[in-house]
């Protein structure tokens, strides 16, 4: 499956404001859509994964992700943050760009792994950061998947 | 909704049910860092010790199993073991555990959020989902 179709306009956020890790978490939730119960589980969850290690993985990308039962299928959100955020990436450098995976505790499909594996390819793409940088719409953010994590 | 409100989203339902939701969840985190599926993603893209962040999950796990009361306790150690999904919703008045429906009285029952209940059919802990 390809990142472009597991992604909506409404899953995506090229302005986020939260300025510390946990409302960067907070926000990044917040684009899934979910009920106030499953927002506070999930933000749970996520924060003890965090704790495990960030899951900052450099260069100014951050991929948080976990398995919860408050998702019945694969979920991803994008956000940016303009300026950046301390979110004690392993290079202690700032993030800009947020990927947000949750999935279900089963899986049928089973593409949580290479969803996760895919996202950090495209991260990791060197182009990559300055492309973000550049977007000016959620359209632009589905576009550039399209083009370059095909 | 504005990001205070998540955490008070945590007062919306039964203390000891939103335990066994996050028990769960880290069990499923621990089965992936344990040999599990994700290890080698862990390893390789987060730089995770699995050993260390398997150790880390089994302490909180077993803090918030001491928060369960004794009967829920039992409960789960009960059922655990034996499967992967502990607690499941119930939608349209079907249990996901077990695809059975569950009694009308208990399906509809606005208070099932502050209560901690159990599918009289599979026995798994049950919540109704929105």
């Amino acid at each position: 499956m390809k990142l472009r179709e597991l992604f909506t306009p409404e899953s995506v956020t090229l302005s986020l404001e939260a300025e510390s890790k946990d409302e960067i978490l907070k926000e990044l939730i917040q684009l899934l859509e979910l009920d106030e119960k499953s927002e506070a589980i999930l933000f749970k969850t996520l924060k003890r994964r965090e704790n495990l290690g960030s899951t900052g993985i450099g260069k100014g990308i951050a991929i948080p992700h976990c398995r919860s039962l408050v998702v019945e299928e694969l979920r991803l959100a994008y956000a940016r943050k303009p300026g950046g955020v301390d979110f004690n990436a392993i290079d202690d450098e700032p993030v800009f760009n947020f990927f947000l995976i949750v999935a279900p505790p089963l899986e049928v499909s089973n593409q949580y792994l290479p969803v996760l594996g895919k996202v950090a390819q495209f991260a990791k793409d060197p182009e990559v950061p300055g492309l973000l940088a550049g977007l000016d719409d959620a359209e632009g953010f589905l576009s550039l998947l399209e083009e370059r994590a095909p | 909704m504005l990001s205070t409100e998540i955490e008070e989203g945590s007062q919306l339902m039964n203390p000891e049910l939103m335990t066994l939701m996050e028990l769960q969840d880290l069990r499923a985190q621990h089965r992936a860092l344990s040999g599990g599926e994700s290890e080698s993603v862990e390893v390789e893209q987060f730089n995770i010790d699995p050993t260390v962040a398997a150790a880390r999950l089994e302490e909180v796990i077993a803090e918030l199993e001491g928060r369960l009361s004794p009967p829920v306790l039992k409960r789960y150690r009960q059922i655990a073991p034996n499967r992967e999904r502990v607690v499941v919703p119930v939608i349209h008045g079907v249990c996901y555990g077990c695809f059975v429906s569950i009694p009308t009285a208990t399906a509809g029952d606005q208070d099932v959020h502050n209560q901690v209940r159990t599918c009289q059919s599979c026995g798994s802990f049950i919540y109704v989902a929105s």
